[in-house]
């Protein structure tokens, strides 16, 4: 009995390894393939990469996990690494992975002239494929817009016990904390923080939705969070989640200023990537304007490419001034904005 | 008692003599299952020595508190609950009749199906504003009422309420048993129905409870998802954030060491507070448990204590999830969904056979050693639970990929062949880091089976000209059979749950259900989370019931 | 056959020994008990020849082969030698036919040998049956059939009769050394009690806290003791402290120790040494008469005796004949 379990296991075993094998040692061999590591799981995603297998008949393996796990990943694979292109949902950790050696440079003509520079690496080591910008959601009763402007303003007394965000383990946050630090210096990016950890209506804690829900609730008057998800709401099966979308209003800090702090979801190929050429593809696929179409029309996030126009819902926003800060610069800031958090108390 | 030639009998040289004597294959092989199994922790432990990350000192500043608070608060708020949920069912259960009390013994079982994380989102959307609580208020014409469960009472809550049946497994396992002459003595003496419990099955019960509760806060500990939804920084958010946000591997590793430190005191305070009092109840005592019947009043009174915990921990989040389901289940659900349930159950599976023929090899290779040494290092092989899933991952990648670059030297010099890299990102490194993780779980039922088998049923093999191995296969393996299997499905389960250790090291082609879920959920698309939950507590559900009647008998 | 030369076992590490320097030989054919009190190392010597366990020291020769030594370790299965446990340990889930057949799979004529042992316990008629549904005695007799069925050259039994009744127990003491001594084997048989091992044993060696303190043939022992503890083990033995022998008024050595045996006290008849005492208390225990006695000095003294009707006032006394001497 356990003799025969013991030769099932074995055999499943080998069975299972061999199968792998076989589907890594064709890497080389040039078959047409190309293996994602993306933190982007979206069913669009799945539809984008469906249709580019379609059109150019290379296969797309994806790995799917957290930006940070996956930079380990790649890490400790080194040069065996069968990463052919690194997703992420932000630029810092793109940069973070290019810092690291993770990513090499792509000269691409296509990619230069879709992508406006300040979304993409100075040194062409990741390209900016979405944006989503970080907004404030306020209660309408009890809010009124003339009270709203700035990120900075989120540290004013008037906000105490007011203002709703999430965790600071949150890379929108860090992101927003980063581009703060690198607007203001880093000291006035402490105040900041401080200021706002005292005048939060509670403890941080769940997701972005949440806060909004928390802000019709009457928990806080406002909120700061992600365009996508707000267009996500108000598409959700949930009536009481689109309801909650539905009653609060939308703005856009720091448009005398700045702009509004934006930040993309990107894509870099990979410093050992197996299959270079189909990686560049590849990316140049996604900001063609067939996928940025379904990027903008199907997840609710901005397109990069501006020959493609942004879905009915969030036009109904009203255009805005973006932050044009390089995205690279977040990177560098990106464990500072941590570590001031940590010191700010925040949670 | 002692004598000349004490010092001579225990000399270094013939220390050393008996050591060559005993050190038979078996111990070897011992040692190589430990280190294979110790090798992640071995190859963290080396990393420790580079010393910790320059922002070691900014955690111990700013978080480090913050981490043990809400760690040992945790550990008590939940221990407490979870005795008090865990010990009454697997009492009332076991010692009174009433309605549907058949029905119970499994229900209650069934909360382990769901995974903690899980548990904490469907919590989160019941008690939401605009969750279910809220629409049956509004629905039955009340005032809605709302109770913030995003804190760490409400995490301790969540995790009690989905881990409570590890304790009343092993309590009820105790009560069946082991409990009856007692019983019926303390009822002989006049002690009433509470004194029989408080003053004597509760103490008497102690070891068995324990057992329990140490899983309950192994995994409590291990939890990564719900603490980071409900916004509770624990040691193990702490360790991913050190890891990730801070990108200091040497950090976490540090913190990790701090984590076991604490699980290994834990282990510790409980071994010395035993010492104490020894128990040892009769082995040859299997009467089973005579029920009482009350009356019928008392009886539905118990049946509503009792299905308490039932619909907390199973029936609440279920039906939340089953709601959410219903919503999403046209964009979730589809053939490629099939494929990936099926995926996710036969890579279960194949871990679950892994770990269980690894736990026996341990066990029973141990026990041919000869050396009391040895037999104490095999129960090292259980320390993988005490550790972080993606801190085992990490551990297996590293000597993993060192493997890989040599293999690849060594064959690239020999034959020529170029080849990718073999062990890494492959299904072997995925399950050999599940057998890491999950060994304590196959380990601890086999074990306890095994002694129950008096020592000298194999002796006497042995003594009647049998070697070691068929002594296994014609006698051992028999009378663990259950044993055996309690581990296989004990095993499953937790990997169909599984989810930071498959995130890093699950290979291209292959997903869990698990993952599928996380993804969701981890993009704020909760709700889409629902199918792929209820999927993993489908395919948990029937091997739970299964494992109950095994446990019953 | 077996010869054992100075063989310790420590389970602490040496803090205390559970065996400590035991030496002796048996002959091929002799039937040897080893008596001990619990605790006193007998299973641990009966465990080390099987090989179940390894000594910290000293060596074990079975058949002229070093078996345990401090290089050398045969492993049970390898040493040919049949052993019997206390608590019979069958295999549960195999019946008695399959269970006597395990030890002797490999033979030729399994079958047949497994009938013969069987019937020679007398058991043959029932080897279908499982071990839970046989009695003791039963049990018993399976776990002798089994350990006799591969020929072992040594057969130990430990403690084969604690767990019966008294009558079964003399009644299968008798039956089970019958075969044993009919299979002509060499048997070692573990007990605490001395009246199994007299009743059984050619010779006997007596364990105490785990060192052999005196081996003789099973007639010496009770008359030859070599210490006090040795003549207890064989029956009830008053020792003769300084006191008791000013009562009796008995020269004796005053630098040795001196003891008597219970039933060479006499009642009301002549001998050497004797004195008066007083009856304090009388218990009837069936067969004999347990007394609680003062003597003249003031002494007490419990006896026991076969008369029922003593007076009040009565005579006691001894030869010297029956005084057991020991030099310590």
């Amino acid at each position: 009995m356990k003799k025969v379990l013991l030769l099932v296991l074995t055999v499943a075993a080998f069975y299972s390894c061999k199968n792998d094998k076989e589907q890594t040692s064709t890497q080389g061999n040039g078959d047409q393939e190309v293996n994602i590591y993306t933190h982007r799981h979206y069913p669009s995603d799945q539809k984008l990469f469906k249709r580019f297998e379609d059109s150019t008949g290379i296969k797309v393996n994806v790995i799917n996990a957290s930006a940070d796990e996956l930079i380990q990943k790649m890490k400790i694979e080194g040069a065996q690494s069968p990463a052919d292109v690194l997703i992420t949902v932000d630029a810092g950790r793109l940069t973070r992975a290019k810092d690291q050696d993770l990513l090499q440079p792509v000269k691409s003509d296509v990619l230069e002239n879709i992508i406006s520079s300040h979304l993409r690496d100075p040194d062409d080591y990741w390209f900016g494929l979405t944006k989503r910008a970080r907004i404030i959601v306020y209660a309408k009763d009890r809010v009124d817009t003339t009270e709203l402007s700035t990120y900075e303003d989120l540290a004013s007394d008037k906000w105490n016990d007011r203002i709703l965000i999430r965790s600071s383990s949150n890379i929108y946050n860090q992101s927003l904390l980063a581009s703060l630090i690198v607007h203001n210096g880093e000291e006035e990016a402490v105040e900041w923080a401080r200021a706002v950890v005292n005048n939060m209506a509670r403890q941080p804690k769940g997701n972005d939705r949440d806060q909004v829900k928390a802000v019709v609730a009457g928990e806080g008057d406002i909120a700061v969070v992600n365009t996508y998800y707000i267009g996500n709401m108000l598409n959700s099966d949930s009536e009481e989640e689109v309801k909650a979308a539905k009653a609060v209003g939308i703005f856009f800090p720091n448009q005398d200023g700045r702009g509004a702090h934006v930040n993309v979801s990107g894509a870099g190929v990979a410093k050992h990537a197996p299959n270079r050429e189909n990686a560049v593809k590849f990316i140049e696929f996604l900001v063609s304007e067939e996928a940025q179409h379904v990027f903008a029309n199907s997840n609710y996030e901005y397109p990069v490419n501006e020959a493609v126009e942004t879905s009915q819902l969030l036009q109904s926003w009203g255009e805005f001034k973006e932050d044009s800060l390089p995205l690279s610069r977040l990177g560098e800031y990106n464990k500072k904005a941590v570590i001031t958090f940590d010191e700010a108390g925040w949670k | 008692m002692r004598q000349a030639g004490n010092n001579e009998i225990f000399s270094i040289k013939n220390r050393l003599k008996r050591l060559k004597r005993d050190s038979n294959k078996w111990a070897l092989l011992t040692l190589v299952i430990i280190f294979l199994i110790a090798l992640p922790v071995i190859s963290i432990g080396v990393t420790l020595f580079a010393g910790p990350g320059e922002t070691w000192g900014h955690i111990v500043d700013n978080l480090l508190l913050d981490y043990i608070g809400n760690s040992l608060f945790l550990i008590f708020a939940c221990g407490f609950l979870v005795l008090l949920l865990g010990v009454s069912t697997a009492w009332f259960v076991a010692r009174f009749e009433f309605p549907f009390r058949r029905q119970m013994e499994w229900l209650l079982i069934l909360p382990l199906a769901i995974p903690g994380y899980i548990v904490a989102y469907s919590y989160a959307g019941i008690f939401d504003y605009g969750g279910t609580l809220e629409l049956v208020f509004r629905y039955v014409g009340m005032e809605p009422f709302r109770l913030d469960v995003m804190n760490r009472g409400g995490l301790a809550f969540v995790l009690a309420v989905s881990l409570f049946p590890y304790v009343y497994v092993s309590s009820r396992a105790f009560f069946l048993n082991q409990a009856n002459n007692l019983l019926e003595a303390s009822e002989m003496l006049g002690a009433g129905e509470f004194r029989t419990f408080f003053k004597l099955m509760l103490p008497l019960a102690r070891p068995a409870i324990i057992a329990g509760l140490i899983l309950v806060l192994m995994e409590v500990l291990n939890d990564y998802g719900a603490a980071k939804y409900y916004g509770v920084n624990t040691f193990t958010v702490g360790i991913f954030r050190s890891w990730f946000s801070l990108e200091e591997p040497e950090t976490a590793v540090y913190l990790s060491a701090l984590l076991i430190v604490l699980v290994f005191g834990l282990i510790l305070l409980e071994k010395f507070q035993r010492r104490k009092m020894v128990f040892s109840s009769n082995r040859t005592n299997t009467q089973k448990i005579r029920r009482k019947r009350l009356s019928r009043r008392m009886q539905w009174l118990i049946f509503s204590l009792v299905i308490i915990p039932v619909l907390l921990g199973f029936i609440f989040p279920v039906g939340q999830l089953a709601y959410w389901a219903v919503l999403t289940y046209e964009r979730v659900f589809n053939m490629s969904f099939l494929l990936l349930s099926l995926q996710s159950f036969w890579i279960a599976f194949l871990t679950a056979l892994a770990t269980v023929f690894v736990a026996v090899l341990l066990i029973f290779f141990s026990r041919w050693s000869r050396m009391e040494s040895i037999k104490n290092t095999a129960k090292l092989g259980v320390l993988g639970y005490a550790i972080p899933g993606a801190v085992v991952a990490i551990g297996i990648m590293i000597p993993m990929i060192f493997l890989d670059r040599w293999l690849m030297g060594v064959l690239d010099s020999l034959f020529g062949v170029q080849t990718g890299l073999l062990l890494t990102g492959t299904l072997f490194a995925l399950i050999y880091a599940y057998v890491v993780r999950f060994l304590a779980v196959a380990y601890n039922p086999i074990e306890s089976t095994a002694l129950k088998v008096s020592e000298t049923i194999p002796d006497s093999s042995k003594v009647l000209g049998v070697g070691n191995l068929k002594t296994f296969f014609r006698i051992e393996f028999p009378l663990i059979r259950t044993g055996i299997l309690s581990a296989f499905i004990l095993v499953f389960i937790d990997v169909l749950k599984e989810l930071p250790l498959t995130l890093i090291l699950k290979p291209f082609h292959v997903n869990t259900l698990a993952v599928k879920a996380y993804e969701y959920a981890s993009d704020e698309m909760v709700m889409e989370a629902a199918i792929p939950s209820l999927f993993i507590i489908v395919t948990v559900m029937l091997p739970v019931i299964f494992l109950n009647r095994l446990l019953i008998k | 056959m077996l010869k054992i030369e100075s063989l310790s076992k420590s389970f602490d590490k040496g803090k205390t020994y559970a065996l400590k320097n035991v030496s002796f030989d048996l002959e091929q054919g002799d039937v040897c008990a080893i008596v001990g009190e619990s605790g006193s190392g007998k299973t641990t010597l009966a465990r080390l020849i099987a090989g179940l366990e390894t000594p910290d020291a000293g060596t074990i020769i079975i058949d002229g082969k070093v078996v345990s030594s401090l290089k050398k370790q045969v492993p049970p299965e390898k040493r040919k030698v049949g052993l019997v446990f206390q608590e019979y340990a069958l295999f549960p889930h195999l019946n008695l036919f399959q269970n006597v057949m395990y030890g002797i799979s490999r033979q030729k004529n399994k079958k047949e040998r497994a009938e013969e042992v069987l019937k020679l316990v007398g058991l043959n008629d029932i080897k279908e049956r499982y071990p839970h549904q046989l009695s003791g005695g039963q049990q018993q007799r399976v776990a002798l059939a089994r350990a006799l069925a591969p020929n072992p050259s040594l057969l130990i039994l430990d403690e084969p009769f604690s767990n019966l009744d008294s009558m079964l127990r003399m009644q299968l003491r008798n039956q089970i050394f019958e075969i044993v001594k009919n299979a002509g084997v060499t048997a070692i048989f573990v007990t605490h009690d001395t009246q199994d091992a007299l009743a059984v044993a050619d010779e006997i060696l007596i364990l105490q806290h785990g060192e052999l303190i005196q081996k003789d043939a099973a007639a010496n022992l009770y008359t030859k003791p070599n210490s006090i503890y040795v003549a207890s083990l064989f029956g009830n033995t008053i020792q003769l402290c300084q006191e008791m022998k000013s009562a009796f008024q008995c020269p004796l050595n005053p630098d040795c120790c001196h003891a008597i045996r219970n039933e060479n006290l006499t009642i009301n008849s002549e001998c050497e040494f004797v004195t008066h005492a007083r009856v304090l208390k009388k218990t009837y225990l069936g067969h004999d008469t347990q007394l609680l006695l003062k003597l003249d000095n003031g002494q007490q003294l419990t006896v026991l005796t076969k008369d029922r009707d003593v007076a009040e006032r009565i005579k006691i006394g001894f030869n010297s004949k029956d005084v057991l001497e020991f030099h310590s």
